[in-house]
């Protein structure tokens, strides 16, 4: 029983590993920009398809494609804010909701068309094996990407408070304004926020690859964890979103196991409006909106 | 605002007759089709409207009122051989019951928070559904009992029926739409909208005025889930929960006109049509255009035009009903 | 009069025999036929497959069988009793979504003169699509194994097990594998997974198989371990998921990482289509499921299976070569009705009785259906993975190969 627990939790943590790297992208872009990005899990898919085709073109192992994945979609992040998210900044919640959900829909759709439905999946070396501590399993790959996720999280928190720029991220995040005034430039910052949060997104992609495949629709699943994360974590805070991600994966593993099956998400969505009825600014409060 | 002066009735009488008539004219079983999905999604959009265009709540959660008009008349039918002409107002009752545990929940949040609410209780509600399988069939979802023709069970042979039905309640959706927008309340809705902080410092019952409308909102698009599910004969709760009927209920409102009383009709049509013809000429094999194309109006809605494409149908009236009178003072169109 | 034909083929006619020739030369040197003109109207039915969406792969695979059994009766002369007329197949994408099928089911029906129409793999989609139909009275064949479809229906025709014939039919492999078997069962919770898991729980006692766990799970898995995990926890020695291929990619490999030793009987389903074997590789090797069609259980499918392969470079999995199949009974029936009526088509049907042909290439070795819809003489085979191909194993009649012990 208490093996069975301490799996529940192990796996629980792992998948939390993924969840939170996409859920601090999300809230990055909030916190910084303030728009929900709910292309989030797209770009997830694309840093998974990029690491795919380097796979099974040049046989490079996911981990290693990391080093391509992540510069291409900070690029694209900031092209992104460039052409499309700048232009919606002073227009209000709709149409800076509208917009993100919209380009959502055309990524999966233009991946549809040039990936099709099919799955793709990577074999790589460590993908089926794991390793056993007494007799808790810890899926290689899993763990590889937990292991990632949580130092890439670390040094986005290194970035965030020990570099000038970074600090100036979060200037731009507590107050526009009187960033602005200070002499930080607003555009370069939003572009370096939402380039940050989709190298995240793509590296949550390339790390999921040895254990999980790779579809057009691939990406919804995993934004809505990370859209309840964002929330329970309170939007805008990113030590809150990892917190949140980590305890997220717990909650569904545990109520899969308790529960029931089909009842992971349950725990995670009654957790999540628990804590809107109970503590709406999310776990860390004070940084509301 | 438009008001209704002569002219206004005239062109209105003459569209309206149009709409009635044309079942009689289109035989075309598909085609009717696309005709019913049109009036649906307008409805369901004139109903959002109430809540997202005007009080500028922006749900993307109101599935759930969707799923339970659906599944209360479903059940009573189905269960307790109900019809469901009542069963469509029970599960219009038990929409707007539901929203007010909801709407207390949600409307402490502001924004995109707000939406994320409606969301997840849209998906908390599916995901309910989905594991009880004693009283509401589970994932499996169920199939109406075929009862061939039988009106007073709301189930009919030929499609002209339940175009009528649904047409009906999008002329009871844009009354009441119209008539909450000249009333004291629409104006309320419109500064708690604009400004709730503002509207509340000068008295007005926020909190209030946005409960009682989404009471109404919740009502009017449980009935549509009742229609729907009379009319495709089928239910589950992916469809009945869908995040897609949430988002079209939005977008059709954002692309026609966001609170507008005509918006959401003008951005149903544009946008079943250009699916429904995309559709047909591409036919079956071609995943993923469709949707491409949509979302990229929408991208250019949104960039372009963010009041929406009504705009486009009004100056082009005007320029109708101008061009056509001597006296052009007497016609005063506020947009 | 053949003679006369010939001489005033259009040259419109002689373009398309050029191209259909060149497309599709393994067909034509196999069944061994000459080229016809087409003089008669063609019949047209509809193909309703989830070509987009969760089902693309097996989607696009049953549109490639579809077209090539229409390929075949035509190459074989067409509908002889209306003049050599050609079959046509109008093939539609319900995007592995329940309103796409009851619309494009609607839009096929009423936009084409359709005489029948075949579909839709998944059973949540086919049960929408045979609503439809039934109200338009239009004949459906389906391959789809939910016992729901034969329940109240006069439009839907079955020519393949069950999925509570399924359930049996694991049950009884299970006791092949171990005396006193200890089943967990895993299910997605739609149709299909609702439908066999039924059948394996109402059924189990009488086979004297324990289900020790009962576990329905959202389709769409982000994650396995946890459903493994109580897999573990619950002493089972043998699992039946019955799931489509992307959840059972996942579970196959929860399953291997958390070093689970347990016998698996994977259904059918995901199971046994070429992609399972294409994501989860080796690992396949030995694993039981049961199939309601695979390419080994007559010399006609082996037939088919080998134009199918050649054409597409895989093998002709379960759905795709039991609707080769179903295209066939489609055109016996147009055969006896001598006409494109749906409902006499839909009368040919019910007094369908084959036994040999592609018609009857199924296991059992023939088609007849009762008034509920059903194939009276359908069962399903156990197969087993064995060198990246499908075998039939059981039961004796129709084991094509030895069971690979693990």
């Amino acid at each position: 029983m208490l093996t069975t627990v301490a799996q529940a939790v192990v796996n629980g943590l792992l998948i939390g590993g993924i969840y939170a790297l996409v859920s601090i992208g999300v809230t990055l872009i909030f916190g910084v920009v303030k728009i929900v990005n709910f292309a989030q899990g797209e770009f997830v898919m694309i840093g998974m398809y990029i690491s795919y085709f380097l796979a099974s073109s040049f046989g490079i192992d996911p981990l290693v494609s990391l080093i391509v994945v992540m510069p291409a979609l900070f690029v694209i992040g900031v092209l992104l804010q460039h052409l499309l998210i700048r232009r919606v900044l002073a227009l209000g919640d709709m149409p800076q909701i509208f917009l993100t959900f919209a380009l959502s829909l055309l990524v999966v759709n233009v991946a549809l068309l040039l990936f099709t439905a099919n799955y793709r999946t990577v074999q790589a070396p460590y993908s089926e094996t794991a390793i056993h501590l007494g007799a808790i399993n810890l899926p290689v790959a899993k763990l590889i990407a937990f292991v990632v996720a949580m130092t890439l999280s670390a040094v986005l928190w290194v970035f965030l408070h020990a570099t000038d720029l970074g600090k100036a991220m979060r200037a731009a995040a507590q107050n526009r304004d009187v960033a602005m005034l200070m002499g930080i430039n607003p555009d370069r910052v939003f572009s370096v926020a939402v380039g940050v949060a989709l190298a995240l997104a793509g590296a949550a992609g390339a790390l999921l690859m040895p254990f999980y495949p790779a579809y057009p629709l691939v990406g919804q699943v995993f934004v809505l964890m990370a859209f309840v994360a964002v929330v329970l974590g309170t939007l805008g805070n990113v030590t809150g979103a990892l917190i949140a991600s980590l305890m997220m994966g717990v909650a569904e593993s545990l109520g899969i196991q308790f529960v029931g099956a089909d009842s992971g998400l349950i725990v995670v969505f009654v957790m999540l409006l628990l804590t809107l009825a109970l503590r709406p600014s999310g776990l860390f409060g004070g940084r509301s909106r | 605002m438009r008001r209704f002066t002569s002219r206004n009735t005239v062109w209105i009488c003459l569209l309206f007759g149009a709409v009635l008539a044309v079942p009689l004219f289109v035989s075309n079983s598909f085609a009717i089709d696309i005709c019913i999905r049109i009036l649906l999604f307008a409805f369901i959009g004139v109903a959002w409207n109430l809540m997202g265009g005007y009080a500028k709540q922006l749900s993307l959660g109101h599935a759930a009122y969707f799923g339970l008009g659906a599944y209360t008349s479903t059940i009573l039918l189905i269960r307790y051989g109900v019809s469901p002409w009542i069963g469509m107002l029970v599960g219009g009752i038990v929409a707007m019951l539901a929203s007010l545990p909801i709407g207390a929940l949600c409307f402490r949040l502001r924004g995109p928070y707000f939406a994320i609410a409606t969301i997840a209780t849209a998906q908390v509600l599916m995901l309910l559904f989905l594991k009880f399988r004693d009283f509401a069939w589970g994932a499996e979802g169920t199939t109406i009992p075929n009862l061939g023709d039988a009106p007073l069970m709301m189930q009919f042979e030929g499609k002209a029926p339940y175009y009528y039905i649904v047409l009906a309640l999008l002329v009871i959706g844009l009354v009441v739409t119209y008539c909450i927008e000249r009333s004291w309340i629409g104006y309320y809705l419109v500064a708690v909208g604009e400004d709730e902080d503002a509207a509340e410092a000068i008295g007005v019952d926020a909190q209030g005025i946005k409960r009682n409308i989404y009471l109404i909102s919740a009502f009017l698009t449980a009935l549509a889930g009742t229609f729907y599910v009379q009319y495709i004969y089928f239910i589950d709760p992916n469809t009945a929960f869908s995040f897609n009927v949430s988002v079209e209920a939005a977008l059709v409102s954002i692309v026609g006109g966001i609170g507008t009383l005509w918006g959401p009709v003008v951005g149903t049509v544009f946008l079943e049509a250009t699916s429904a013809l995309l559709q047909s000429w591409l036919g079956g094999g071609h995943g993923g255009v469709q949707l491409t194309v949509y979302s990229l109006i929408l991208i250019a809605v949104i960039l372009i035009r963010p009041a929406g494409l009504i705009g486009i149908v009004t100056e082009f009236y005007a320029r109708l009903v101008r061009s056509g009178a001597a006296t052009a003072k007497e016609v005063r169109l506020d947009a | 009069m053949a003679t006369t034909r010939m001489a005033t083929i259009p040259r419109r006619h002689a373009r398309r025999d050029f191209l259909k020739k060149s497309a599709s030369v393994a067909a034509v040197a196999a069944f061994g036929t000459t080229r016809k003109a087409f003089a008669a109207e063609p019949v047209n039915i509809g193909g309703l497959y989830p070509v987009t969406g969760s089902f693309a792969q097996i989607g696009q695979g049953c549109v490639n069988a579809a077209k090539l059994a229409v390929q075949m009766v035509n190459d074989a002369g067409g509908i002889k009793s209306l003049g050599g007329a050609p079959l046509n197949l109008i093939v539609s994408d319900v995007q592995s979504d329940t309103t796409v099928t009851r619309t494009e089911t609607d839009r096929l029906i009423s936009g084409y003169k359709l005489s029948a129409i075949h579909g839709c793999f998944a059973s949540a989609l086919t049960l929408i699509a045979s609503e439809v139909a039934e109200r338009a009275k239009m004949p459906l064949l389906t391959g789809s194994s939910s016992d729901q479809l034969n329940k109240d229906r006069h439009y839907t025709f079955t020519p393949f097990c069950r999925a509570s014939q399924f359930a049996l039919a694991q049950l009884q492999m299970s006791k092949l594998v171990s005396d006193a078997p200890k089943v967990a069962v895993i299910f997605e919770n739609t149709a299909f997974g609702t439908s066999t898991s039924n059948g394996l729980r109402e059924q189990a006692p009488g086979q004297g198989v324990e289900i020790v766990m009962f576990e329905p799970y959202s389709a769409g898995l982000t994650d396995a371990s946890p459903l493994i995990n109580k897999v573990k926890a619950s002493g089972a020695n043998m699992l039946f998921p019955v799931s489509y291929l992307n959840d059972l990619i996942l579970i196959i490999r929860a399953i291997k990482q958390n070093s689970l030793q347990i016998a698996i009987n994977g259904g059918s389903g995901g199971f046994v289509i070429p992609d399972f074997y294409k994501n989860v590789g080796a690992v396949a090797e030995g694993l039981l499921g049961v199939a309601h069609w695979n390419h080994d259980v007559n010399a006609d499918a082996q037939k088919v299976n080998a134009v199918y392969k050649q054409q597409h470079g895989e093998f002709l999995f379960e759905y795709a070569g039991g609707l080769v199949a179903q295209t066939f009974m489609i055109a016996d029936a147009l055969e006896r009705a001598a006409s494109v009526d749906p409902q006499k088509v839909r009368d040919a049907l019910s007094t369908l009785d084959v036994s040999s042909g592609y018609a009857a290439m199924g296991p059992g070795g023939r088609v007849k259906f009762g008034p509920d819809g059903k194939n009276i003489y359908a069962h399903p085979v156990g197969v087993q993975w064995q060198h990246a191909d499908l075998a039939a194993v059981f039961p004796k009649e129709d084991a094509r190969a030895p069971i690979v012990k693990a």
